[in-house]
């Protein structure tokens, strides 16, 4: 055990303090100086979606997917300049999903579910190394992800820098993945043998400080995919083989000196080719205590329909889909977060319930027979050692 | 193209606008707040790719402050 263990939490806060003076945290990149501290860390998450209606469902089950999600990672310092990460994700998926969505005896629009018989298995590796200069820090990151229907590669290269006395952080970030499509068969028929996407991405944008307890940013992000974007699993779905995107997202950060708590607020516009576009908000309320940092959040989404979703496919036009995820729906997301910090260990609890209906929308559009409402629950334990 | 011309021009007015300012200099050892964790973007990536994972496999929407991740078959 190290002679100053005992002054851990001192000096965990003393040299957060020092490492970060220069610049600020802006997306997945670090500030300038590589971690303190080796850190060891597992979270579990369990994912479960409600029943679906069953006065919407015409044929099949009413029960949905459940995931259960971990994540492993490892995260050092290698020398002076370096960081090194692995991290490890395994998703188990289980349950049924809308395969289409038909009419009834009379007339009224309901969801012919896929029977409660879909099972996956996702393994997703990465690993990043991140280099660290006085007046910014770059990282490249590789990361492959296989299950049993769907491959993906991906590389992606991030870098900041501090400019203007250090208050003004810009970042940006380039990314390629390169997708694989081969569907498996099950109970419901499957028409799609080997596809493949590709994906490129970019952004760039800056965080300011504004005074000594405030911080905002602005970044645009760009993304274009080329090749298979329907979903193999539903009966009638042809989308474009392109898909361009756009997001604007800005953030706001106000530490409450009296209250000992930070104020956050993100927003994020979207928009993109297929006539989708969406407004995101998300507020959190960051309250300390002497050990622990308890931080309830609210999110609100509302999103267009896409300009091929109607929700009974017509299938008469080049493109087609009656996806809920694609139709005009707001929703709203309750959740809390907390952290626990007992010496070298942090031990984290997160929740959030998930609703969403026609209704709350910003946008007009016919609801869709199989909005999603879910929950997560998330265990975290974290070890940070020298 | 629409939407990268788009973008080129938003991301051109962003970046002038942001250059011409003038801001308030904070002394490095005054960023005692800002270097909380609950002051960052995010608290902690690794949750918050969680999270917006969930997001992007259930809505229409996906993309933010960074580069997209590879991609999956999340349905």
């Amino acid at each position: 055990m190290s002679p100053l263990s005992g002054n851990s939490v001192f000096l965990r806060s003393l040299t957060r303090t020092l490492a970060t003076l220069p610049a600020y945290q802006a997306g997945a990149a670090l500030a300038d100086a590589p971690p303190a501290f080796t850190e060891v860390g597992v979270r579990y998450s369990h994912y479960s979606e409600d029943d679906i209606d069953a006065s919407s469902v015409i044929f099949g089950a009413t029960s949905r997917y459940d995931i259960d999600i971990t994540q492993l990672w490892i995260e050092a310092p290698v020398g002076a300049n370096w960081s090194v990460a692995l991290d490890v994700q395994n998703d188990y998926q289980t349950g049924a999903s809308p395969w289409f969505v038909g009419t009834d005896q009379d007339g009224q629009p309901g969801v012919i579910m896929s029977g409660a018989s879909i099972q996956d298995n996702r393994v997703e590796v990465g690993v990043t190394t991140r280099y660290f200069w006085a007046d910014g820090n770059a990282g490249l990151n590789l990361s492959h992800s296989d299950e049993d229907d769907y491959e993906a590669l991906s590389i992606g290269f991030d870098a900041s820098w501090n400019t203007a006395a250090n208050t003004r952080t810009w970042t940006t970030s380039v990314s390629n993945s390169s997708d694989k499509v081969n569907p498996t068969q099950g109970v419901i028929p499957v028409f799609v043998m080997d596809e493949e996407l590709d994906t490129q991405s970019g952004y760039f944008g800056v965080s300011q400080i504004l005074s000594r307890t405030t911080i905002v940013r602005v970044g645009l992000n760009y993304t274009y995919s080329d090749g298979y974007l329907s979903d193999p699993y539903k009966l009638n779905d042809r989308r474009p083989q392109s898909h361009e995107r756009i997001a604007l997202s800005t953030g706001y950060r106000h530490f409450l000196i009296d209250a000992n708590a930070s104020v956050q607020f993100d927003y994020r516009y979207y928009a993109d080719s297929w006539g989708v576009d969406s407004h995101t908000v998300e507020l959190g309320w960051a309250q300390h205590f002497e050990r622990s940092t308890l931080t309830p959040f609210f999110r609100y989404y509302s999103q267009r329909e896409a300009d091929f979703y109607q929700v009974t496919a017509d299938l008469s036009e080049p493109h087609f889909a009656d996806d809920y995820r694609l139709s005009s729906y707001g929703a709203m997301t309750l959740g809390a977060r907390w952290a626990i910090n007992l010496g070298d260990w942090t031990f984290e609890l997160e929740g959030e319930r998930y609703w969403s209906d026609a209704d709350w929308g910003l946008y007009d559009g016919d609801s869709a027979p199989a909005l999603v409402d879910f929950w997560r629950g998330t265990v975290a334990i974290i070890w940070r050692f020298d | 193209m629409r939407y990268a011309l788009r973008t080129a021009g938003i991301l051109s007015v962003i970046t002038f606008q942001i250059s011409c300012m003038q801001m308030e200099t904070v002394e490095a050892w005054d960023r005692g707040y800002l270097a909380e964790d609950t002051m960052q973007w995010e608290a902690d990536a690794r949750s918050a790719k969680l999270k917006g994972h969930v997001y992007t496999s259930k809505e229409a929407s996906s993309g933010g402050a960074s580069a997209a991740g590879g991609g999956c078959g999340c349905n």
